[in-house]
Protein backbone atom coordinates (compact mmCIF):
# COMPACT_ATOMS: atom_id res chain seq x y z
CA UNK A 1 0.00 0.00 0.00
CA UNK A 2 1.46 3.31 -0.52
CA UNK A 3 2.40 5.84 1.97
CA UNK A 4 0.50 8.74 0.41
CA UNK A 5 -1.60 10.76 2.56
CA UNK A 6 -4.48 10.26 0.27
CA UNK A 7 -4.19 6.25 -0.07
CA UNK A 8 -7.35 4.70 0.11
CA UNK A 9 -7.44 2.34 3.30
CA UNK A 10 -7.30 -1.66 2.56
CA UNK A 11 -11.19 -2.42 2.92
CA UNK A 12 -12.91 -4.14 5.78
CA UNK A 13 -14.92 -7.21 4.67
CA UNK A 14 -17.48 -7.63 7.03
CA UNK A 15 -18.64 -10.99 8.40
CA UNK A 16 -21.77 -12.46 9.25
CA UNK A 17 -21.15 -11.73 12.93
CA UNK A 18 -21.49 -7.56 11.66
CA UNK A 19 -23.83 -8.43 9.04
CA UNK A 20 -26.82 -9.20 11.59
CA UNK A 21 -25.61 -7.62 13.89
CA UNK A 22 -26.81 -4.74 11.60
CA UNK A 23 -30.13 -6.66 10.52
CA UNK A 24 -31.09 -7.16 14.25
CA UNK A 25 -30.76 -3.05 14.41
CA UNK A 26 -27.84 -3.08 16.98
CA UNK A 27 -27.47 0.55 17.37
CA UNK A 28 -23.77 0.60 18.46
CA UNK A 29 -22.95 -1.39 15.48
CA UNK A 30 -24.50 0.06 13.14
CA UNK A 31 -23.45 3.58 13.80
CA UNK A 32 -19.70 1.92 13.80
CA UNK A 33 -20.63 1.30 10.39
CA UNK A 34 -21.99 4.21 9.25
CA UNK A 35 -19.26 6.11 11.31
CA UNK A 36 -16.43 4.27 9.09
CA UNK A 37 -18.37 4.65 5.74
CA UNK A 38 -18.32 8.76 6.17
CA UNK A 39 -14.57 8.47 6.63
CA UNK A 40 -13.90 6.96 3.39
CA UNK A 41 -12.91 3.24 5.15
CA UNK A 42 -13.78 0.68 1.93
CA UNK A 43 -16.25 -1.74 3.15
CA UNK A 44 -16.96 -4.75 1.56
CA UNK A 45 -20.22 -6.94 1.73
CA UNK A 46 -19.79 -10.48 0.84
CA UNK A 47 -23.24 -11.43 -0.21
CA UNK A 48 -23.69 -15.00 0.67
CA UNK A 49 -22.68 -13.37 4.14
CA UNK A 50 -25.35 -10.81 3.28
CA UNK A 51 -27.82 -14.18 3.15
CA UNK A 52 -27.04 -15.36 6.27
CA UNK A 53 -27.77 -11.80 7.97
CA UNK A 54 -30.69 -12.02 6.19
CA UNK A 55 -32.04 -15.71 7.04
CA UNK A 56 -31.57 -15.16 10.65
CA UNK A 57 -33.43 -12.30 10.86
CA UNK A 58 -36.34 -12.78 8.79
CA UNK A 59 -37.91 -9.46 8.56
CA UNK A 60 -38.86 -6.58 6.12
CA UNK A 61 -36.92 -3.83 8.91
CA UNK A 62 -33.75 -6.20 9.11
CA UNK A 63 -33.59 -6.51 5.12
CA UNK A 64 -33.81 -2.89 4.84
CA UNK A 65 -31.07 -2.25 7.09
CA UNK A 66 -28.82 -5.26 4.77
CA UNK A 67 -30.31 -3.44 1.77
CA UNK A 68 -29.20 0.45 3.40
CA UNK A 69 -25.82 -0.71 3.47
CA UNK A 70 -25.41 -1.29 0.47
CA UNK A 71 -26.27 2.14 -0.22
CA UNK A 72 -23.07 3.36 1.84
CA UNK A 73 -20.81 5.06 -0.35
CA UNK A 74 -18.04 3.42 0.77
CA UNK A 75 -19.59 -0.27 0.55
CA UNK A 76 -19.79 -2.38 -2.19
CA UNK A 77 -21.44 -5.83 -2.46
CA UNK A 78 -18.52 -8.61 -3.48
CA UNK A 79 -21.09 -11.14 -5.49
CA UNK A 80 -20.25 -14.97 -6.46
CA UNK A 81 -19.73 -14.26 -10.17
CA UNK A 82 -18.58 -16.94 -12.01
CA UNK A 83 -16.74 -20.73 -11.96
CA UNK A 84 -13.55 -19.85 -11.14
CA UNK A 85 -14.82 -18.02 -8.01
CA UNK A 86 -17.34 -21.07 -7.33
CA UNK A 87 -14.44 -23.43 -7.70
CA UNK A 88 -12.41 -21.03 -5.16
CA UNK A 89 -15.37 -21.09 -2.48
CA UNK A 90 -15.43 -24.34 -2.66
CA UNK A 91 -12.27 -25.13 -2.06
CA UNK A 92 -12.06 -22.45 1.37
CA UNK A 93 -14.89 -25.02 2.09
CA UNK A 94 -13.40 -28.06 2.00
CA UNK A 95 -10.42 -26.68 3.37
CA UNK A 96 -11.55 -25.22 6.79
CA UNK A 97 -15.47 -26.53 7.38
CA UNK A 98 -16.78 -23.40 7.26
CA UNK A 99 -20.48 -22.80 6.33
CA UNK A 100 -20.64 -21.64 2.50
CA UNK A 101 -21.20 -17.63 4.01
CA UNK A 102 -18.27 -18.10 6.06
CA UNK A 103 -16.27 -19.75 3.56
CA UNK A 104 -17.34 -16.32 1.26
CA UNK A 105 -15.79 -14.33 3.57
CA UNK A 106 -12.94 -15.66 3.99
CA UNK A 107 -12.50 -16.42 0.38
CA UNK A 108 -13.45 -12.74 -0.18
CA UNK A 109 -10.43 -11.65 2.51
CA UNK A 110 -7.61 -14.20 1.04
CA UNK A 111 -7.91 -13.13 -2.64
CA UNK A 112 -8.31 -9.56 -1.84
CA UNK A 113 -5.52 -9.50 1.41
CA UNK A 114 -8.14 -7.34 3.47
CA UNK A 115 -9.01 -7.54 7.06
CA UNK A 116 -12.20 -9.23 8.18
CA UNK A 117 -14.22 -7.06 10.56
CA UNK A 118 -15.85 -9.38 13.24
CA UNK A 119 -17.57 -9.64 16.66
CA UNK A 120 -16.05 -12.99 16.93
CA UNK A 121 -12.20 -12.85 16.48
CA UNK A 122 -11.69 -16.20 17.86
CA UNK A 123 -13.43 -18.26 15.26
CA UNK A 124 -11.45 -16.75 12.38
CA UNK A 125 -7.85 -17.43 14.64
CA UNK A 126 -9.53 -20.92 14.94
CA UNK A 127 -9.04 -21.36 10.93
CA UNK A 128 -6.92 -18.68 9.26
CA UNK A 129 -4.14 -21.82 9.61
CA UNK A 130 -6.37 -23.47 7.29
CA UNK A 131 -5.57 -21.58 4.21
CA UNK A 132 -2.22 -20.45 2.50
CA UNK A 133 -2.44 -17.05 4.01
CA UNK A 134 -3.16 -16.03 7.62
CA UNK A 135 -6.43 -13.98 7.73
CA UNK A 136 -6.29 -10.66 8.98
CA UNK A 137 -8.92 -10.02 11.72
CA UNK A 138 -10.03 -6.62 12.86
CA UNK A 139 -12.39 -7.67 16.07
CA UNK A 140 -15.20 -4.67 17.03
CA UNK A 141 -15.17 -4.80 20.99
CA UNK A 142 -15.77 -2.12 23.36
CA UNK A 143 -12.55 -2.11 25.50
CA UNK A 144 -14.27 -0.56 28.73
CA UNK A 145 -16.80 -2.96 28.58
CA UNK A 146 -16.36 -5.86 31.44
CA UNK A 147 -15.45 -9.35 29.81
CA UNK A 148 -18.72 -10.83 28.82
CA UNK A 149 -20.73 -8.09 29.39
CA UNK A 150 -21.47 -7.69 25.45
CA UNK A 151 -24.81 -7.01 24.64
CA UNK A 152 -23.24 -6.55 20.83
CA UNK A 153 -22.40 -10.00 19.63
CA UNK A 154 -24.92 -12.16 17.49
CA UNK A 155 -25.45 -16.02 18.41
CA UNK A 156 -23.23 -16.88 14.58
CA UNK B 1 -31.18 19.86 -11.86
CA UNK B 2 -33.63 20.81 -14.85
CA UNK B 3 -37.16 18.90 -14.64
CA UNK B 4 -37.36 18.06 -18.32
CA UNK B 5 -37.17 14.56 -18.73
CA UNK B 6 -34.20 13.03 -20.13
CA UNK B 7 -33.99 11.13 -22.88
CA UNK B 8 -32.15 7.10 -22.90
CA UNK B 9 -32.24 4.23 -24.56
CA UNK B 10 -31.73 0.99 -22.34
CA UNK B 11 -32.22 -2.74 -22.89
CA UNK B 12 -34.31 -4.28 -20.89
CA UNK B 13 -35.94 -7.88 -20.58
CA UNK B 14 -38.31 -9.22 -23.55
CA UNK B 15 -40.53 -10.14 -20.84
CA UNK B 16 -40.51 -6.41 -18.89
CA UNK B 17 -40.71 -4.86 -21.89
CA UNK B 18 -44.30 -7.21 -23.01
CA UNK B 19 -45.39 -6.40 -19.41
CA UNK B 20 -44.69 -2.75 -19.94
CA UNK B 21 -46.64 -2.62 -23.22
CA UNK B 22 -49.20 -4.93 -21.82
CA UNK B 23 -49.75 -2.18 -18.76
CA UNK B 24 -50.50 0.58 -21.35
CA UNK B 25 -52.98 -1.51 -23.51
CA UNK B 26 -54.88 -2.33 -20.18
CA UNK B 27 -55.16 1.44 -19.69
CA UNK B 28 -53.04 1.35 -16.47
CA UNK B 29 -50.15 2.93 -17.49
CA UNK B 30 -49.83 6.56 -19.90
CA UNK B 31 -46.75 5.49 -21.72
CA UNK B 32 -43.70 2.40 -21.46
CA UNK B 33 -41.73 5.18 -20.52
CA UNK B 34 -43.83 6.03 -17.82
CA UNK B 35 -44.07 2.25 -16.50
CA UNK B 36 -39.51 2.61 -16.10
CA UNK B 37 -39.95 6.14 -15.05
CA UNK B 38 -42.55 4.91 -11.83
CA UNK B 39 -40.74 1.47 -11.84
CA UNK B 40 -37.11 3.72 -11.33
CA UNK B 41 -39.12 5.78 -8.56
CA UNK B 42 -40.20 3.31 -6.25
CA UNK B 43 -36.57 1.70 -6.36
CA UNK B 44 -35.32 5.02 -5.52
CA UNK B 45 -37.90 5.14 -2.36
CA UNK B 46 -37.08 1.72 -1.31
CA UNK B 47 -33.14 2.84 -1.39
CA UNK B 48 -33.67 5.80 0.64
CA UNK B 49 -36.32 3.92 3.09
CA UNK B 50 -33.01 1.78 3.61
CA UNK B 51 -30.52 4.05 4.34
CA UNK B 52 -32.83 5.68 6.65
CA UNK B 53 -33.84 2.53 8.75
CA UNK B 54 -29.84 2.23 9.34
CA UNK B 55 -30.04 6.37 10.40
CA UNK B 56 -32.21 5.68 12.41
CA UNK B 57 -30.66 2.14 14.52
CA UNK B 58 -27.58 4.04 14.35
CA UNK B 59 -28.99 7.67 15.96
CA UNK B 60 -29.83 4.99 19.31
CA UNK B 61 -26.33 4.44 19.54
CA UNK B 62 -24.52 5.61 22.94
CA UNK B 63 -21.21 8.08 21.21
CA UNK B 64 -18.95 7.15 23.92
CA UNK B 65 -19.05 3.46 23.57
CA UNK B 66 -18.81 3.89 19.55
CA UNK B 67 -15.62 6.03 20.21
CA UNK B 68 -14.20 3.55 22.00
CA UNK B 69 -15.03 0.83 19.66
CA UNK B 70 -13.68 2.97 16.39
CA UNK B 71 -10.69 3.44 18.54
CA UNK B 72 -9.97 -0.26 18.95
CA UNK B 73 -10.78 -0.63 15.56
CA UNK B 74 -7.66 1.96 14.49
CA UNK B 75 -5.45 0.27 17.00
CA UNK B 76 -5.81 -3.66 15.73
CA UNK B 77 -5.59 -1.78 11.82
CA UNK B 78 -2.59 -0.03 12.58
CA UNK B 79 -0.96 -3.23 14.06
CA UNK B 80 -1.44 -4.87 10.53
CA UNK B 81 0.87 -5.76 8.07
CA UNK B 82 0.56 -3.12 5.01
CA UNK B 83 -0.79 -4.95 2.29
Amino acid sequence: MSEDAGAVPAPYVLDVSVLTAVARADAGVTSLILDLDARGQPLVLPALAMVAASLDARSEDADDALRGLEQLGSAEVAPLRDADQAARLAAVIARTGLDPWDAHVAAVADAAICPILTLAAAKWREHSADLDEPLHVIEIADPGEAPGDSGSEPDR
Amino acid sequence: MSDRKARLTITVDPRLSAYAEQLVAEGRASSVSAVFNDALSEKARRDRRALDRLREIAAQADPATVSRMMAHIDAQAAALPQR
